[in-house]
């Protein structure tokens, strides 16, 4: 009869234990806000599907930070974790973007190339 | 009891989490495995094979948890990263084709660019080579010119120098045939004679020192000319004579053999009236035809 009661009372202390041994995701925080940056800089917010991207990257960081107010460090570095993934994600389709511009200013240059080579009668 | 109790709740726990082990998949898991298939059909797995075992390794994660935990919030999470990563790896892989795209664009443009140069130096080349062989034509067009100018210049000197040393002596014409020295047949030869008198021959020294010395190369024939008195054949004869010995002089002052021949033309070749005395004495002479020089 008495060993439910004990468990019942056990079982926050066990899960307090748990949560206090948690420490504060500030590596995960600091890698997330820095990828969220690095993004920004490299025109996320200008291409849609980073700016998507960033945008939950951003607002799981957000949730994060809340959560460490709120002495939840396990909650924190879980959204962190999913924050680093979509602000990653954000840098790569920020440079995507970047590389296909680039791509198409080549091409650009080269159709004037060819006009000019053209039009000097040696392109032959 | 007790015993019994704590089996029945082993039971319990292990009949829950083999419920769980078999539950529907989270959306986020269904969502991961998906697009990892879409991801590895498609240009990633061969362009980018390290980003795709990433999230591959990420997938397994989400995996191995939905197999141990079932639709756990850490299931979610690690199915929600494995989107990611499979979307990070095609993505990256898109950008690396747009890299090789531009770098094959400027590739060719570079290699278009050196066609271009070397095309132009090319043309250049061949009309510099052009410019350089007209040039040396024109300078041995010029060279020819001068040569040419310089050999007239010569020539025509030398002609007039001899024509005004025999005009001191004889009479001197230029006629089509060419320069015609008339001597006067009585200043040379005594009547139906043809021996060489000692003025006669003193004149023809003078003669033969202006051909040699002005004019060395041109072939000259000597003509013998008489008036119509006495019969024709006679007149050859003698005209032959008088013109064979005006030549054999020649060559013996010096005028080589093979320029010079004798020609006996009689009264055939009047050139004035043989009616009057003065008249016939103009028709009896010599002629020395210099014929111009081939140039």
């Amino acid at each position: 009869m008495y060993k439910p009661i004990i468990s019942i009372i056990a079982l926050p202390f066990v899960w307090g234990a748990c949560v206090a041994t948690v420490p504060p995701p500030t590596q995960r925080m600091a890698d997330a806000e820095s990828a969220e940056r690095s993004a920004r800089e490299l025109g996320a917010e200008d291409e849609p599907a980073a700016q998507l991207s960033l945008k939950l990257a951003q607002e799981q960081t957000d949730q994060a930070k809340a959560a460490m107010a709120a002495n939840d460090n396990a909650t924190a570095d879980r959204l962190l974790i999913r924050a680093n993934a979509d602000a990653e994600l954000a840098v790569a389709q920020a440079r995507e973007k970047s590389a296909h511009l680039a791509k198409q200013d080549a091409a650009k240059d080269s159709a004037t190339q060819q006009t000019t080579n053209a039009s000097q009668g040696a392109a032959q | 009891m007790k015993n019994l109790r704590t089996i029945g709740i082993s039971a319990l726990t292990l009949a829950m989490s083999s419920a769980c082990a078999t539950a529907r998949p989270p959306a986020d898991l269904v969502t991961a495995r998906a697009r990892f298939e879409d991801a590895s059909r498609g240009a990633a797995a061969k362009l980018n094979p390290a980003g795709m075992h990433t999230a591959k390794e990420q997938l397994d994660l989400a995996e191995s948890s939905f197999a141990a935990d079932g639709d756990t919030q850490h299931t979610r999470d690690q199915a929600y990263v494995a989107t990611r990563k499979t979307e990070l790896a095609v993505v990256v892989a898109r950008t690396l084709q747009a890299q090789q795209g531009e770098a094959g664009i400027v590739d060719a443009m570079h290699a278009d660019q050196a066609r271009a140069v070397a095309h132009t130096s090319a043309e250049l080349g061949r009309a510099k080579t052009q410019l350089n062989v007209q040039n040396v034509a024109l300078v041995a067009q010029g060279a020819a010119l001068n040569d040419e100018k310089a050999r007239r210049e010569e020539a025509e000197k030398r002609a007039a120098q001899a024509a005004a040393d025999l005009a001191r002596f004889a009479t001197v014409k230029q006629e089509a045939r060419g320069m015609v020295i008339t001597l006067s047949g009585s200043v040379l030869f005594t009547s139906a004679k043809w021996d060489l008198s000692p003025a006669a021959q003193l004149k023809l020294n003078d003669v033969a020192n202006a051909l040699t010395k002005e004019d060395p190369v041109s072939k000259m024939v000597v003509e013998g000319h008489t008036d119509s008195q006495g019969a024709a054949a006679y007149n050859q004869d003698l005209s032959q004579h008088r013109a064979q010995a005006v030549r054999d002089y020649l060559v013996t002052r010096g005028i080589a053999s093979d320029r010079i021949s004798a020609q006996g033309l009689g009264s055939s070749r009047s050139v004035a009236d043989n009616a009057s005395p003065e008249g016939r004495a103009n028709n009896r002479r010599v002629e020395i035809v210099v014929q111009p020089a081939a140039q």
